[in-house]
């Protein structure tokens, strides 16, 4: 008893600590994952054998890590340590691409394939957004994409903020749509033996419904405040540079992603992990740069790495002590074994939850609580893991904390003199993540219920 | 004369303001107070009043940062505004600016001068009093509430705190003499120093 108490407490208190952003986030969760380490596995449970299962050092050393036959689970409890080999050795490839200036680049020119229309850029980087967040981290997207946009704004004389606010629910929206998209969603794949493929069967095409419905939505209620009739600058006078300076760096970084989206694609016929490609990536980044690798690795975001790892011994200690069994069998019986009610709470709950809080620990929490429900109740663990998926990464949506690339989004607005209040934030977005939720949530139903 | 940079940092009531725009119009240098932001507000083509409600105040609400960036539109604000102070410090100008935690953006800055101007509480409500049209309760509940504010933003975004003469080159109670006197005995006093200094 002492060591759940423990657990909830720490847990509790992790979650608050996050949620008031004033430590480091990695120091929170390492400090919390410190704290499980020595009160729940040390004092509370005395098993030593309880904390190395969490660390899980252990399956890095086994080949099954690396290359997995048939569609077993990767990692069942503990330190996902292949979401964060993969994120790392994704975070050197995207830096890599913006070394090389793949992403100005791209925008730029989709922007001059769009006629510098404003209406028309609006609709091409919904789109834009969407596609880039499905294989790189939504932060790089949005990062690049915003900065773009006020160029454009400043250049072409509309008002940028619309724009940026549906190129950040389209990102949220694209992310979810694949395994590597979201960390959330890797995190699920990981833990639950789901494929690339499996995602963009199940999660992708939900997504991409949602996607066509979202960006009629977004026309039609945006596409006026975009810009003043009196405003519109004659297109002879626009001058937009769109050029690759080291075209070397530029087809090097290009070549690299699209290894990475095969591999990606494909690792559930070739049995390649995520982990295995992440290091890959990372390894083949790296050997292309030359002197540049050091600047490369210099720039790899560890704190985030450091966050995962705190967070999931965290997870770990709430999972070792049946805590999490416990919130699933409140689940399985507040809906009362009716599957279509308990996707209506994983979906909503999931949201609400993310919409405040991180969603990274939010879904690391409940994959164990889904694993037990689907156990306990016959109901489809892939359904619940679809379902969590998308109520993770859609709800994020909902408020300017939900997720890592509504922070970027506002803040790389905000640098540029144009401030988005939370007041402003949710007016535009809440309606449109409410609607997506509803149109995932009748497509679940519809398709596995 | 070379470079200088007057801060002056300000209790609601002191007449500070008053003081830093006296000091700038006699060493004819320019003031910057909130009107830093007016120039990006009209380059962006938004009302300037968009950006004013939320500068001098600490982050509100519930925030979130990711990699260095801030979804707070106050922490976006004060970190604009103190890239502004640097930039403009960085170029070689002499100014005078008012708040914006300026005396600890450009702590390290050997061209700057900082003031803090205080003032007696009857003196800064009778002040309040006057200008705004108010009865003394209005005033100071006034006086206590930007006051409150100001430090609390203050703190927030700077090493010393608020009023800590510590953190001040000069702290000065400006209802001993007045805030005109006062202006002119600073004016006197930094255009000395800063004549020495050459």
């Amino acid at each position: 008893m002492l060591a759940e108490i423990m657990a909830i407490v720490i847990f509790v208190a992790m979650f608050v600590l996050i949620v008031w952003d004033r430590f480091p986030k990695h120091y929170v969760t390492l400090g919390c994952g410190a704290l499980t380490s020595i009160f729940v596995f040390g004092i509370g449970m005395h098993s030593s054998e309880a904390f190395l299962k969490t660390l899980a050092i252990g399956g890095i050393f086994t080949p099954s890590f690396w290359h997995a036959a048939g569609e077993s689970a990767e990692q069942t409890s503990g330190v996902n340590w292949a979401t964060i080999i993969f994120l790392w050795g994704m975070m050197v490839m995207v830096e890599g691409m913006a070394e090389a200036g793949f992403f100005d680049w791209l925008c730029l020119k989709i922007a001059k394939l769009a006629k510098f229309e404003p209406v028309r850029i609006f609709v091409a980087f919904m789109i834009l957004s969407s596609v880039l967040a499905m294989f790189i981290d939504s932060i790089t997207v949005i990062l690049f994409l915003a900065a773009v946009t006020i160029r454009l704004a400043r250049t072409l004389k509309f008002n940028p903020v619309p724009v940026i606010m549906a190129e950040i629910f389209c990102a949220n929206l694209g992310g979810s749509a694949t395994m590597c998209g979201d960390p959330p969603n890797i995190i699920i794949g990981t833990s639950l033996g789901y494929s690339f493929a499996d995602f963009v069967m199940n999660t992708g095409a939900i997504g991409g419904i949602s996607l066509v419905i979202i960006i009629i939505y977004f026309y039609f209620t945006m596409r006026n405040r975009l810009q003043d009739p009196a405003d519109k600058v004659a297109p002879g006078t626009i001058d937009v540079d769109v050029k690759i300076d080291n075209m070397r760096e530029f087809l090097t970084s290009t070549i690299i992603f699209l290894i990475a989206i095969v591999l990606l694609v494909t690792h559930s016929m070739t049995g390649l992990t995520v982990a295995f490609i992440g290091t890959f990536i990372a390894i083949i980044t790296l050997a292309t740069a030359g002197r540049k690798a050091l600047v490369l690795l210099k720039r790899v975001d560890y704190f985030t790495l450091l966050f995962f790892i705190g967070l999931f011994i965290v997870v770990g200690g709430l999972e070792e002590t049946g805590v999490l069994v416990v919130i699933a069998e409140f689940i399985a019986k507040v809906s009362g074994g009716n599957a279509h009610l308990m996707i209506a709470i994983i979906l909503w709950i999931s949201a609400i939850a993310s919409a405040f809080i991180d969603n990274i620990p939010f879904s690391a929490t409940m994959i164990p609580v889904i694993r037990t429900l689907a156990a306990t109740t016959g109901v489809d663990l892939s359904t619940m893991a679809w379902t969590l998926a998308i109520g993770t990464d859609i709800g994020g949506s909902m408020t300017p904390i939900g997720a890592s690339a509504n922070v970027v989004g506002i803040s790389t607005a905000g640098k540029e003199g144009y401030p988005i209040s939370w007041g402003t934030y949710c007016k535009e977005l809440v309606p449109g993540t409410i609607i997506v939720l509803m149109v995932s949530m009748i497509c679940i139903f519809f398709r596995y219920l | 004369m070379g470079q200088f940079i007057i801060s002056v940092g300000r209790e609601y009531g002191s007449g500070g303001h008053e003081i830093a725009t006296i000091l700038s119009e006699k060493f004819n240098v320019p003031l910057y107070d909130r009107n830093m932001l007016d120039q990006m507000a009209e380059r962006n083509g938004i009302d300037a009043e968009d950006l004013h409600k939320h500068e001098e105040m600490k982050r509100q609400g519930l925030t979130r940062t990711v990699r260095g960036h801030s979804s707070s539109v106050q922490d976006t604000i004060a970190k604009l505004q103190f890239d502004f102070i640097r930039e403009k410090a960085e170029s070689g100008e002499s100014f005078v600016v008012v708040g914006r935690c300026s005396e600890n953006v450009l702590r390290d800055h050997p061209a700057h001068i900082s003031l803090f101007i205080r003032g007696d509480e009857a003196v800064k409500t009778e002040r309040i009093c006057r200008l705004y049209k108010l009865n003394k309760i209005e005033a100071k509940a006034k006086m206590y509430r930007h006051d409150k504010k100001r430090k609390a933003y203050h703190n927030y975004y700077s090493k010393m705190k608020w009023g800590d003469s510590r953190g001040y080159d000069f702290c000065v109670n400006s209802s001993l003499m007045g805030v005109e006197a006062t202006a002119e005995a600073l004016y006197k006093m930094l255009s000395e120093f800063l004549n020495n200094k050459e």
